[in-house]
């Protein structure tokens, strides 16, 4: 490879891409060119470098100077001073949030100080259509010790040894999963890849295979050297198409050049590789279903045992694993499991990546070690809310199947064990943070939507369980709650938990059980007073102007519905005949001078008292 | 076999030219090729041709302005479409000009000519030309077959060979269903059962742009049901139904894994994040 004085390492993952990578880009070859720089200075597309919040975002290597949000404009002066002047240009740097002053090096940042890369490790560093970079960073040693030094056995006794955990979110221990495949004699086996990535708000997947596809593939070449398998696939989603064509390139890369294939290594070993575009269907994530919609059927789950390692795919038996295990796997084989277990605790080694979403400020991907307290992610790497003015409520982990965690438990450590305890789960790594704006009854609506939506059907307290649920939670949101609802909704989540064949419907119904357990005040607040105290539910608020309006007119101009009257600098009034609960003023006031009421009463509806409506 | 038919190619590849008058000429087709759209309408301005196969995607005067101009200037010359991207959206537009045919790229001589014998029974008949959703272009129907017969022999094709046909039709209707189950050789219940089990498929026609939005946790947390509301109001539909110009449709998804840029959507191919409903007229704008 050629050597260049600087490389410009720009992040082309979705987030960026869709704020102006591209463009950027362009410009800066331009620019670079322009003042003949060319051979001095590299522009290097790479994977998702995680801080999504800020993009686009560049790394200068070597120095490790970070920019961040980027614009086409600011490029001209961004080479001029960095590239011809030689000095960092302070504009686009990361700018700390109390003290105003700059940090221009990117491992000082707050988001990045904390993270342990493992499978995060090529981020940002290398091109993802490069085999030739991924190789440069140690890429494709451990299958090469693997497939030459190792036998199965002391394969699987390293992965177990290390206390690699399924990052897909049940933590079942990968070395042992693997370990029943390579014990079941059959003329052939499968080697597979979970990328049906489905839980909303995790997104880490979806990075790691764009990002960095061979660390995925190499993973797979591991575990089928150790379970016996020369077949492989990788079930990906159809809505992750960038993801679909690195994967592609990758494999053939890797056929071209001998990785996959016969004879891998001069070794005697054979694997092949390919792609299977899932078609939308969150039940697939589940194994005996995903392998049912790979033999072309309905994706729909069925009992274990037999467990997919005696008979899975084909009736072959098959090891599936998700995406970040697989990636987890390289680096366990090269530096061995002590290591692996030098971050992370006893019964959650080593490190897991989250996606950091929802009401944050530091919104993107990030990687700890198993441990570290919930608080550090989300206000140390986090940042904290992303309107300072609100207060922080629950952080949603685990997706459909999770729960959410209240602030009284946020020193909780991330490991499988303890977060299980809360009544969220580990799940594959989304932590959606929600503020106090946020209602936690329609919060497990949303979730309960999901999920009878997407239950299979074959089970009926699944399929019927949650729809009726789903009704329960729909009545307690628009007025119609009575009382015993959250005792029923309590039952039937449990009777849905029991009698429920596979994951979806064992933990459907965890969303609310959660949510009643930490916040049942907003349940009987709903059911009770008919009250949203966070306005979320129209039929359930209404909204009034407080003395603290300074009459900027700002929530006048928010009303879709010109409810809101009142002169500048006077105190404004909403006409709640007109008002629609749509919550606008509450979110355009500068000064919190929207408070949120309970419903008025429906039964003053008669025309022409519009005046004493005003006055309530 | 022909009273010497004229016939004009307009293509911006050199080597499909070739090809094309090659297998043609050889029929005893009269067959004159030109590089440019432009070139095109100053030929058949000077002479009348009887038919017209032209590629969509070229420079200056590209296939869908050539078509319509044939169409209000020579509207006896028959007109048939080559195209390396035969799905719906690309093909659309020209179908709903009035074509007989299309082409797809790359092609088998045998394929040239079927099109052409069928596009030289138009002529002689004055067909009716194809209209938009009343039935299939044949060489869709023909592109559906080759799919089938290269997925035929391998277990558990159906997904992939429903996943390539939506691409080639855009949705998948009963009668497309029925004609895959019979090239699978599997009854066209159980090709509905996985069509009507996986959110990917559709069984209804999208818009010329299509609208997916993301209904995950994330894109819930910040409100994207004000942004749904909003693109609703515009539209005057509802997620699932496509807008009476057939301009835009609305699908709702479950998490486009663009987190970070929540509330998103996607149109066509392009990601919109960090949306408001204010930010949303001036969005759909760019699609009108």
């Amino acid at each position: 490879m050629e050597k260049h004085r600087s490389n410009l390492m720009i992040c082309a993952g979705t987030g960026c891409i869709a704020t102006g990578t591209h463009q950027v880009r362009d410009a800066l070859e331009a620019e670079i060119k322009k003042h003949k720089l060319t051979d001095e200075v590299k522009v290097v597309l790479t994977g998702c470098n995680g801080f999504c919040a800020e993009g686009p975002v560049m790394m200068v290597f070597p120095e490790d100077i970070f920019y961040q949000k980027i614009t086409v404009e600011e490029v001209p002066k961004l080479v001029e001073e960095h590239f011809l002047k030689g000095r960092p240009y302070e504009k686009l740097m990361f700018k700390e949030p109390l003290k105003k002053s700059v940090i221009p090096i990117m491992h000082d940042i707050p988001f990045f100080k904390y993270q342990v890369l493992r499978v995060l490790r090529n981020k940002g560093l290398i091109d993802p259509e490069s085999l030739d970079e991924y190789i440069a960073r140690d890429g494709y040693q451990a299958a090469a010790k693997a497939l030459t030094e190792m036998t199965p056995e002391q394969i699987i006794k390293t992965v177990k040894d290390a206390g690699l955990r399924g990052r897909g979110g049940a933590g079942f221990p990968s070395g042992l999963k693997w370990e029943f495949a390579s014990k079941t004699e059959a003329d052939k086996k499968f080697m597979l890849c979970n990328g049906d990535e489905g839980d909303p708000g995790a997104f880490m997947d979806r990075a790691v295979m764009e990002a960095d596809p061979h660390s995925v593939i190499e993973g797979m070449i591991i575990g089928a050297k150790a379970i016996g398998s020369n077949h492989g696939v990788i079930y990906v989603r159809a809505e992750y198409p960038l993801a679909v064509e690195r994967l592609q390139m990758a494999i053939d890369k890797c056929m071209e050049i001998g990785l996959l294939g016969k004879n891998i290594f001069d070794s005697g070993f054979d694997f092949e590789l390919e792609i299977y575009l899932g078609a939308g269907a969150f039940v697939c994530g589940e194994e005996t279903a995903l392998m049912r919609s790979i033999e072309g059927k309905r994706g729909m789950p069925r009992p274990r045992p037999p467990f997919p390692a005696h008979k899975g795919l084909w009736d072959k038996p098959s090891v599936l694993n998700n995406v970040e295990t697989l990636a987890q796997v390289a680096p366990i084989i090269l530096n061995g499991s002590e290591w692996y277990r030098s971050v992370g605790t006893e019964q959650s080694a080593g490190t897991k990546v989250f996606a950091l979403t929802g009401d944050i400020k530091n919104v993107g991907l990030v990687e700890v070690p198993m441990g570290t307290p919930l608080k550090t992610i989300i206000y140390d790497i986090g940042g904290g809310m992303t309107n300072k003015k609100k207060k922080f409520k629950a952080v949603q982990m685990g997706g459909p199947s999770g729960g959410c965690i209240p602030e009284a438990m946020l020193d909780v450590p991330v490991t499988y064990e303890d977060i299980i305890k809360t009544g969220a789960i580990m799940g594959s790594g989304g932590m959606v943070v929600m503020d106090e704006d946020t209602c936690m009854v329609s919060t497990s609506k949303f979730f309960l939507e999901f999920t009878a939506e997407e239950s299979c059907g074959k089970c009926t307290p699944c399929r019927v369980g949650t729809q009726v649920m789903l009704d329960l939670l729909t009545d307690i949101t628009e007025g119609r709650g009575k009382e015993g609802d959250i005792e029923t909704l309590e039952d039937l989540s449990h009777d849905i938990i029991a009698t429920s064949l596979c994951g979806l419907g064992q933990t459907a119904p965890n969303p609310v059980l959660s949510t009643i357990r930490y916040f049942r005040q907003e349940y009987e607040s709903h059911i009770n007073n008919h009250y949203c105290q966070s306005g979320i539910c129209g039929d359930l608020c209404s909204f009034e102007i407080t003395d603290a309006c300074k009459g900027c007119q700002a929530c006048v101009r928010a009303c879709p519905k010109d409810a809101i009257v009142g002169e500048k600098k006077q105190l404004h009034r909403i006409m709640q005949d007109l008002c629609i609960q749509c919550r606008s003023c509450y979110n355009a006031c500068k000064f919190q001078a929207v408070d949120i009421k309970p419903a008025l009463k429906k039964d003053k509806q008669a025309p022409a008292v519009k005046d004493e409506e005003v006055t309530q | 076999m022909t009273d010497t038919l004229k016939i004009l190619i307009v293509d911006d590849e050199q080597i499909v030219l070739k090809s094309c008058e090659a297998i043609l000429s050889a029929e005893g087709y009269d067959i004159e090729t030109t590089l440019s759209g432009k070139d095109a309408i100053l030929r058949m301005e000077k002479q009348h041709y009887d038919l017209v196969f032209t590629d969509l995607k070229m420079p200056e005067v590209d296939g869908i302005t050539l078509i319509k101009w044939i169409k209000n200037e020579k509207p006896a010359t028959g007109i048939v479409v080559i195209t390396g991207y035969p799905s719906q959206d690309t093909i659309r537009e020209a179908l709903g000009v009035g074509i007989i045919d299309y082409v797809p790229k790359p092609f088998t001589p045998t394929v040239l000519l079927d099109v052409a014998a069928r596009a030289v029974e138009w002529i002689k008949k004055e067909h009716p030309v194809l209209k938009e959703d009343e039935e299939f272009p044949p060489a869709m129907l023909e592109e559906i077959q080759r799919v089938i017969k290269q997925y035929k022999d391998r277990p558990g094709s159906s997904i992939p060979v429903l996943q390539r046909c939506q691409q080639i039709v855009g949705y998948l209707p009963p009668e497309i269903q029925k004609i895959i189950a019979k090239g699978l050789n599997i009854t066209p219940a159980e090709i509905h059962s996985i069509v009507s089990f996986y959110s990917f498929f559709t069984m209804t026609p999208r818009g010329d742009h299509n609208i997916r939005i993301c209904l995950g946790t994330a894109c819930y947390v910040k409100r994207v049901e004000d942004v749904l509301d909003k693109i609703k109001d515009i539209l005057q539909i509802d997620v699932g139904e496509v807008t009476e110009d057939k301009k835009f449709s609305i699908e709702a998804v479950r998490c486009l894994g663009a987190c970070g840029l929540a509330p998103v959507i996607v149109i066509d191919e392009d990601t919109h994040g960090a949306l408001t409903p204010k930010k949303v007229p001036a969005m759909l704008e760019q699609y009108t």
